[in-house]
């Protein structure tokens, strides 16, 4: 879909992509004036805004903005149903926060076409971003997530496991350290069939300690396979900080080990996160093997549910009696909520003259909208039949009933 | 004596144990070692032991297993708290090693160590991973580990004093949807043994065998059967390994009608296992076994509800039985 321009640079084994594909990139546009530094640590975001996202269309700039306030809007419109409404039987692992991550990546990547076609994501158990990220129906994933027979996944999935694998969304997984193992599978299938798709793992700052974060590494890294490792990095794994679980700063880091590139990105800036997810998705396509990239972010609220928000509030505070021992300082929250994805998309946008304030706020209303009446239409839907709990275990049939003599 | 929860009255055990112990260590997958009660002190193990002997790493289940079980084989008595997202991560590092150790060494090997393994809620809405009920099947089948499920705060306070004493290894499953339940449990150390039945019930027309997080509706339909004036025996195993084979013939000689009630998948539930070893025992009974169907649980609580076994399955199954 974005994939308008490919490299195929000769890579010297063990050396920097990134750096290779990027100078491949300069030379191009040198000619064209355009003034670029070359910083010495080029597999680091330096907090500039990288010359990719410029380059992009203002339609598909827009678009990304869009995908942002869709997904914003989402989170809080579910938050706000789990905070005010009784009868509404939906959760979530809420995203809000780190929308620019879902957004950057997926807007580097062919989110429509064949199967055979389309790239891959799989999602974790932090999965509304990434889905709406990668196109998904807003309203079917609304009725799946209230448990509805007409919903995404017939009700049978929820928000820990709703997948469409018509548009590459593979699927939440509610498990810790898997997810990542499988997708690479994925990537193997792939370059067996030969069709140039992308595989990208969505995984926390949890699955660093997993076999299967190093497992998936290695053997990507081994096969070079066309995958690519999104750690978000959003601090907290459940109620744990990150640093309980891995003795680096920078998990990217952990990229050296394996021989491929590993970049830290602003997680906030959607431009930043399409500037490296371009450079290594497209490094997966030509051939090269899988990037690690770790975005830095942070969720506005705690790892399951509403606990600690207000319905129109944006964020959760206080106290989670989910936590037990380890809270998130407030002050954290509200700090990390000063670097808003949202904020700086718009600003980035309304400064580069593609947006005004008046155009930002109409977006804004029109996906306010969208989501409204994509959970509106979700109340709506049938609940599910009891006994089609026993379908879909195989292909083929039912299984008995075993729950009455 | 107090009113405990089963939390609470879990790690009133391991505190006890590790104050008479120099080096007792407890390793915790993102759940801390901590646990309130009203009217009792807070426990807090990491506070109190420090975190060289109570820790937490990452997410890491096989680590966790494998770490408890070489701190056993070094000498040192430890206890692993893995939660229910990742009870089978772990399944190597007790079925092939923790298992076998002591067999293939002919006795050399030992360690003195527990897995704490928690089991879902079995909570309406969380779909496969998350509502499921299936590791007493795959843990009780392995050789060389002891399997428990205790049902009550007492028990599991009895059974952990007991699981940590024992030399062997020990599962110790803990089903997470029992979190709820409050009982009087002594202050006292004490154990409950893990090779005993406990018969919930006395009754000579049908006896009900049930286990962990299935018991409280296994004891809700016994009580409705018995207002209905069907004399029932209801057990429950607390121990799948070893099972206490003699509870369960003794009992189903008098009744001659065996019911079991299982929340794990039907093919090699524990009720499974029940029906043979009392088959082979008790001449000319009737048998039934209730389960959840072999399906992942899904999430739409209304094909979910609908598929676990609840108090009026169980009271039409024994219905059905009795004839």
């Amino acid at each position: 879909m974005t994939d308008t321009k490919t490299t195929s640079p000769s890579k010297p084994q063990g050396a920097p992509a990134l750096s290779t594909t990027r100078r491949t990139f300069l030379k191009g546009v040198a000619g064209a004036g355009a003034a670029i530094s070359l910083g010495a640590t080029l597999a680091r975001a330096q907090g500039e805004i990288g010359f990719w996202a410029k380059d992009l269309p203002n339609d598909k700039l827009v678009e990304m903005y869009s995908t942002i306030l869709r997904i914003r809007w989402h989170e809080r419109t579910m938050v706000d149903r789990m905070a005010s409404d009784p009868n509404y039987r939906g959760y979530n692992h809420f995203y809000a926060g780190q929308e620019a991550v879902a957004v950057g990546v997926c807007s580097t990547l062919r989110n429509t076409g064949r199967f055979d076609e389309v790239d891959l994501i799989f999602s974790t158990h932090r999965p509304t971003g990434h889905a709406i990220a990668k196109g998904i129906d807003l309203k079917r994933m609304a009725a799946e997530n209230d448990f509805r027979a007409t919903g995404l996944n017939k009700g049978y999935a929820a928000e820990m496991h709703i997948s469409d694998k018509s548009i590459g969304f593979m699927g939440a997984d509610g498990m810790i350290g898997p997810g990542p193992v499988i997708a690479t599978g994925a990537a193997f299938g792939i370059r067996a069939r030969g069709s140039k798709q992308v595989v990208v793992n969505f995984g926390g700052d949890g699955t660093y300690a997993t076999p299967g974060f190093h497992s998936s590494l290695n053997n990507a890294a081994l096969l070079k396979l066309p995958f690519v490792y999104v750690l978000e990095n959003n601090l907290y794994h459940q109620y744990a900080h990150y640093s309980l679980s891995c003795p680096m700063k920078d998990i990217a880091d952990a990229a050296r080990t394996y021989r491929i590139p590993g970049v830290v990105v602003d997680g906030q800036d959607v431009f930043q996160v399409y500037n490296v997810a371009k450079e290594a998705v497209e490094r997966a396509r030509a051939g090269q093997g899988p990037t690690l990239i770790e975005a830095k972010t942070y969720r506005y609220y705690n790892h399951w549910g509403a606990p600690g928000v207000k319905a129109g509030q944006l964020g959760a505070f206080g106290y989670d009696p989910l936590a037990i021992t380890s809270f998130r300082p407030e002050r954290e929250v509200r700090a990390w909520m000063q670097r808003d994805p949202v904020d700086i998309c718009r600003n980035t946008l309304i400064n580069w003259g593609v947006l005004d304030k008046a155009k930002s706020e109409s977006i804004e209303e029109q996906v306010k909208k969208e989501v409204k009446e994509a959970f509106e239409w979700a109340d709506k839907q049938p609940l599910c039949k009891p006994e089609d709990g026993l379908k879909n275990v195989f292909v083929e049939g039912s299984v008995p009933a075993r729950q009455l003599a | 004596m107090a009113r405990k929860s089963w939390m609470y009255a879990v790690l009133e055990a391991v505190q006890h144990e590790m104050r008479q112990s120099k080096d007792m260590t407890w390793l915790f997958e993102l759940t801390p070692p901590v646990a309130s009660t009203p009217g009792r002190p807070v426990i807090n193990l990491e506070k109190e032991f420090g975190r060289t002997r109570v820790v937490n790493t990452g997410i890491d289940e096989m680590w966790y297993a494998g770490a408890t079980l070489g701190a056993g084989l070094a000498g040192v008595t430890a206890i692993t708290y893995i939660p229910y997202q990742g009870n089978c991560m772990c399944f190597q590092m007790i079925q092939n090693h923790a298992g076998k150790l002591h067999h293939m060494t002919g006795g050399d090997a030992v360690a003195q160590v527990v897995f704490i393994l928690e089991m879902t809620g079995q909570t309406p809405g969380f779909a496969g991973q998350h509502s499921d009920y299936e590791i007493d099947t795959y843990y009780a089948h392995i050789p060389g580990v002891k399997t428990v499920i205790p049902s009550t705060p007492a028990d599991a306070k009895g059974m952990m004093v007991s699981a940590i004493r024992d030399p062997n290894p020990v599962v110790y499953l803990y089903p997470a949807g029992l979190r709820d339940q409050m009982e009087e449990v002594p202050d006292d150390q004490y154990t409950t043994p893990l090779d005993k039945a406990a018969i919930r019930a006395t009754g000579s027309d049908i006896t009900i065998v049930g286990s962990g997080g299935g018991m409280p509706e296994v004891m809700k339909a016994t009580e409705a059967l018995q207002k209905q004036g069907v004399k029932v025996e209801t057990i429950d195993l607390r121990s799948l390994k070893p099972m206490d084979t003699e509870t369960l013939v003794k009992s189903v000689q008098k009744t001659k009608r065996l019911l079991t009630v299982d929340q794990s998948y039907y093919t090699l539930c524990p009720g499974a296992e029940v029906i043979a070893r009392v088959a082979e025992n008790v001449e000319g009974a009737r048998f039934k076994r209730i389960a959840f169907p072999d399906a992942p649980p899904p999430a739409s609580p209304e094909m979910f509800l609908y598929m676990r076994p609840n108090a009026d399955h169980v009271v039409a199954a024994a219905k059905k039985l009795i004839g």
